[in-house]
C-alpha cells in the first residue's frame, strides 16, 4: 500500500471554484485518491470510488462534511452530519415531510406557478433570469411550503447562501457568512407555529411535534434544514437550466419535440454543473482505495463534479447530451445520506424545464456572470437578450 | 436471485419504478411494493438497474 499522489490543487481558490473542471480532470489522471496539501484534504476523483465512499458510511463518517471545525461542531446532532444508527431516526423525521409522498398534493401548484412565471417572462422579451426565475422561483416554493411571509422572505436569499458559505474551509468567505448564516439560524430557533400559514409544510412539522411524532424542540431544526440546504442549490439548479438551454439550443429542440425527456434533461444538467462539486466526509478507520492509503481521522473532500465527469463511467462526459439520461449521476449525493429534498428538487426543475419547453424556442442571452462561492457553483447574473417565442 | 427492500430506508423516490415497472410500482400512499422479489435470468439486468438508480441505496439483490 502506497500513500497517495500530491497536487497543489487549491480546490477553494477563485479559479477553481469558477470552474473546476479542468482542476478535476487534472486530479482524476493522478489517480482515484489525491492529497491536497493547501487544503489539508485527500480528494476522491473517480466515479466508482466516489460512490462506493458514499455508500460506505462506516468507513467515511459524516461528522464532518463541513471543511472548518465551527461548522461541523454547529451541525452535530443533526441527521447530516450523524451516521447510523443515530442518523437513522432523525432521517425519518427530516423526511416525513419532505419524501416525494408527501409532496404528491403540491405538484399540480408547483407546475401552475413555473408555468405562470415563465410565460410572463416570455412576454416580457427580455429579463434578468437569475433574479427574475432561479431566484424568484424557488423562493415563492419554500416560502409556500414551510409557509412563512415578511421579515423571514425578504432575507432567504442571503440567509441561504450564507449557510452553505460557511462550510468552506475558514476563509474569508466563510468567516464574513457565519454572522449572516446566525440569522437564519436565529430565526428558526424562534419561529412558532403560528407564525406560519396555516396548512403549510412547516406548520405540520411544529403540529407532529406538538402530537409527540417528533421529539420535542426539533420542528424548529427541521426547518432549518429545509431552508439551509435547500434554497441555494436549487437556485443555482435553476440557473443552471436556463444557462444550458441557451447555450445548447438543439438540446432544448429534443426536449420541445419529446417532453418524455424532461427527468433525463434535469439529470443531465445536475450531472453536467451540480450545484454542489466538493463535500466532507471523515475518514474513522484507514482505508485503502485502489492500492492507496488514506489514514484515520483524515478529512476528505468526495468531488462529486469530478466524478459527473469521469470518463470511465460516462461517454463524452464533457459534452451536454440531454438523451444520456444519467440518472445515476453524483449531484443529489448517494446511499443513507442521499439529498432529502430531491423530490421536491425534481418537482420544482421539472415544472420549470417543462415550462420552457412549451413556451419558449430559442433564449438568446448575454454573458453569465459568476461570484466565487466555498460550496454552491452557480451563476449569479444571466441575461436573457431575446426569447425566441415556440 | 432476489431483490431486498430496506423498507425504512426507501423514500418513495420511485426511480426504481421507472427502471423495472414489470417488477415494482409505488401504490397509492407512496410505498413501494415488489411485484416480483424473486427474479430469473430474463429480469436480471432490469433488477439491477432498478438496485442501481436508487438514490439511498434502500435496494439491494441477495
Amino acid at each position: 500500500m502506497s500513500n497517495p499522489p500530491v497536487s497543489d490543487v487549491d480546490l477553494f481558490s477563485d479559479e477553481v471554484l469558477l470552474d473546476p473542471y479542468p482542476a478535476y480532470a487534472g486530479l482524476r489522471e493522478q489517480g482515484p485518491v489525491v492529497r491536497l496539501p493547501a487544503n489539508d484534504v485527500h480528494v476522491l476523483t473517480r466515479y466508482d470510488v466516489i460512490r462506493d465512499a458514499l455508500a460506505d458510511w462506516e468507513s467515511f463518517s459524516s461528522a464532518s462534511i463541513a471543511f472548518n471545525p465551527t461548522a461541523n461542531e454547529a451541525l452535530t446532532g443533526t441527521s447530516l452530519a450523524s451516521d447510523p444508527p443515530a442518523h437513522t431516526l432523525l432521517r425519518a423525521t427530516l423526511t416525513e415531510n419532505l419524501s416525494p409522498r408527501a409532496l404528491r398534493g403540491l405538484r399540480g401548484r408547483i407546475e401552475e406557478k413555473a408555468d405562470a412565471l415563465v410565460a410572463e417572462l416570455v412576454g416580457t422579451g427580455s429579463f434578468e433570469a437569475i433574479d427574475a426565475l432561479a431566484r424568484a422561483f424557488p423562493l415563492e416554493v419554500v416560502a409556500d411550503l414551510i409557509g412563512f411571509t415578511g421579515h423571514a422572505r425578504e432575507n432567504m436569499l442571503r440567509w441561504g447562501q450564507a449557510a452553505m458559505q460557511v462550510l468552506g474551509p475558514m476563509n474569508r468567505r466563510t468567516v464574513e457568512s457565519f454572522s449572516v448564516a446566525g440569522e437564519l439560524y436565529g430565526w428558526c430557533s424562534e419561529v412558532r407555529a403560528e407564525d406560519l400559514a396555516e396548512g403549510s409544510v412547516g406548520r405540520g412539522i411544529f403540529d407532529a411535534e406538538a402530537r409527540g411524532a417528533v421529539p420535542e424542540n426539533t420542528a424548529g431544526h427541521i426547518i432549518h434544514q429545509y431552508l439551509g440546504a435547500g434554497v441555494d442549490s436549487t437556485v443555482a439548479a435553476i440557473g443552471n437550466i436556463v444557462a444550458l438551454f441557451a447555450a445548447h439550443p438543439g438540446q432544448l429542440a429534443l426536449v420541445r419535440a419529446n417532453p418524455a425527456l424532461v427527468p433525463a434533461a434535469f439529470n443531465e444538467v445536475l450531472r453536467f454543473w451540480p450545484p454542489v462539486n466538493a463535500w466532507g466526509r471523515r475518514v474513522t478507520e484507514e482505508v485503502e482505495i485502489g492500492g492507496v492509503r488514506i489514514p484515520e481521522g483524515a478529512q476528505v473532500a468526495v468531488l462529486l463534479g469530478a466524478g459527473n465527469r469521469d470518463p470511465r463511467h460516462y461517454a463524452d462526459p464533457d459534452v451536454f447530451l440531454v438523451e444520456r439520461n444519467p440518472v445515476d449521476h453524483l449531484s443529489f449525493g448517494y446511499g443513507p445520506h442521499g439529498c432529502a429534498g430531491q423530490g421536491l428538487a425534481r418537482l420544482e426543475a421539472h415544472a420549470v424545464i417543462g415550462a420552457l419547453a412549451r413556451r419558449v424556442g430559442r433564449l438568446v442571452v448575454g454573458p453569465e456572470v459568476r461570484v466565487p462561492a466555498n460550496i454552491t457553483r452557480s451563476i449569479d447574473k444571466l441575461p436573457v437578450l431575446e426569447v425566441v417565442p415556440a | 436471485m432476489r431483490i431486498v427492500l430496506d423498507r425504512p430506508r426507501c423514500e418513495g423516490h420511485g426511480l426504481c419504478e421507472e427502471a423495472a415497472p414489470e417488477l415494482m410500482h409505488l401504490d397509492d400512499d407512496g410505498e413501494l411494493v415488489l411485484d416480483r422479489a424473486e427474479v430469473g435470468e430474463a429480469d436480471a439486468a432490469r433488477a439491477g438497474a432498478a438496485v442501481r438508480v436508487c438514490p439511498v441505496a434502500a435496494l439491494r439483490i441477495a
